[in-house]
């Protein structure tokens, strides 16, 4: 048998360590049944891994009594300190700034760059009849906007009066007819009352006369 | 005492106590299999037993946070190795800088002559670590590496993932290791 018709040591490595495909264990285990150089060095290879596991093991280990118990108290105590953060105070915390990041927004909406031309005036016109179901709260009727939750509790402490672009309004479904006889602020905003659901989004929208 | 005693939780977060507990008996069950092999593997990077026990107290509470945060739980036993390793070696840089003269005391044999052994069996043990050692220095740090966690029973992917080499690099350190141990050993 010639040098080149030997396994490699990598490949005889790798048997050791059930590290080859099907098919390379095939090959190794036929291969090593007639070829005893193979043999002799798998066997090098294997008396070198073992002589490492035992040189290993026979570092010692010192383990102290308790420190499982030690791990576990300390595991609790983190898991509890996690559960602590989710109790419905906290949650509650959590949802003023949730309010806060909301209002962050709603002025970023009207901060967005119109697409519409400034130079056509435009009237906005609440098609408030043709809706089923929009909102009433302080006597003022909303225009339920699409991905609110009608379900939320509403009131008046929650309605925030600011500008409104006519094209942030006409992305997210508001009716807007262009009508020349009353003219939107130069930059093509509108003044709005937002109403505010308790889950920190917008509720819906109400264009003030 | 009960958990439930300590913080009462509503009933819409029983789903979420109960993830959280199954997650606390994962880190567990990892820790009676891995803790021994884990500071074996610590103390044989050349930390001394103490900081190898706080190392792997920390590893397993780095594992708990890891699963609390949804991490991959695919391949944690190279992911527990990574992070002790990385932790020993922190705490290798941190013991040079302080320049020392317990430099001696971190090799592993430092605790052999406190193990609980008969004389006899101290010097047995010894002249099997010395050998061992003396061999093992004769490789790179690599390839001392991937032999150790070999020789834990990593296979090559999680030795891949707790020293961050490919897995054909493992291979070719494993191979080239034991070429060149198997005649000093």
């Amino acid at each position: 048998m010639t040098k080149q018709e030997h396994l490699t040591s990598g490949l005889l490595v790798k048997a050791i360590d059930a590290e080859l495909t099907n098919a390379e264990a095939r090959v190794v285990k036929e291969h090593l049944e007639r070829c005893g150089e193979c043999r002799q060095k798998y066997n090098d290879f294997r008396r070198a891994s073992v002589a490492i596991e035992s040189g290993l093991a026979a570092i010692p280990v010192r383990t102290q009594l308790g420190e499982r118990e030690g791990l576990r108290q300390k595991l609790e105590a983190r898991q509890t300190a996690r559960q602590i953060n989710q109790t419905p105070e906290r949650v509650m915390w959590r949802f003023g700034w949730g309010m806060a990041v909301a209002a962050s927004l709603a002025l970023g909406i009207v901060m967005m760059p119109k697409h519409k031309d400034k130079t056509n005036p435009v009237e906005i016109v609440q098609e408030t009849a043709t809706l089923t179901n929009a909102i009433e709260v302080g006597g003022e009727t909303f225009v339920p906007l699409p991905y609110s939750n009608p379900d939320l509790p509403v009131n008046e402490s929650r309605i925030v009066e600011m500008q409104v672009p006519v094209s942030a309004l006409n992305d997210i479904g508001i009716v807007l007819e262009p009508v020349s006889s009353r003219e939107a602020r130069s930059d093509g905003s509108v003044l709005a009352d937002v109403l505010m659901g308790t889950d920190g989004q917008p509720l819906g929208v109400h264009i003030r006369e | 005492m009960e958990r439930a005693d300590l913080l009462p939780l509503p009933a819409t977060w029983d789903g979420q106590y109960v993830k959280d507990e199954s997650r606390l008996q994962l880190v567990l069950e990892h820790y009676d299999r891995e803790q021994l092999p884990l500071r074996r593997y610590v103390g044989f990077l050349g930390v001394d037993a103490e900081t190898a026990r706080e190392i792997v107290q920390e590893s397993f509470l780095r594992l708990h946070e890891h699963l609390l945060e949804g991490g991959d739980q695919t391949h944690l036993r190279g992911w527990l190795y990574r992070v002790a390793h990385n932790l020993a070696r922190n705490a290798q840089s941190a013991f040079r800088s302080k320049k020392t003269d317990r430099l001696t005391d971190a090799t592993p044999t430092g605790d052999l002559a406190a193990a609980d052994v008969s004389i006899e069996e101290d010097l047995l043990a010894r002249e099997r670590v010395e050998l061992f050692q003396r061999a093992m220095q004769e490789l790179s740090a690599a390839q001392r590496e991937c032999l150790v966690l070999r020789a834990q029973g990593l296979k090559y992917r999680e030795i891949a993932e707790a020293l961050n080499l490919s897995v054909s690099t493992v291979g070719e350190n494993v191979q080239r290791g034991l070429d060149r141990l198997k005649g000093l050993l």
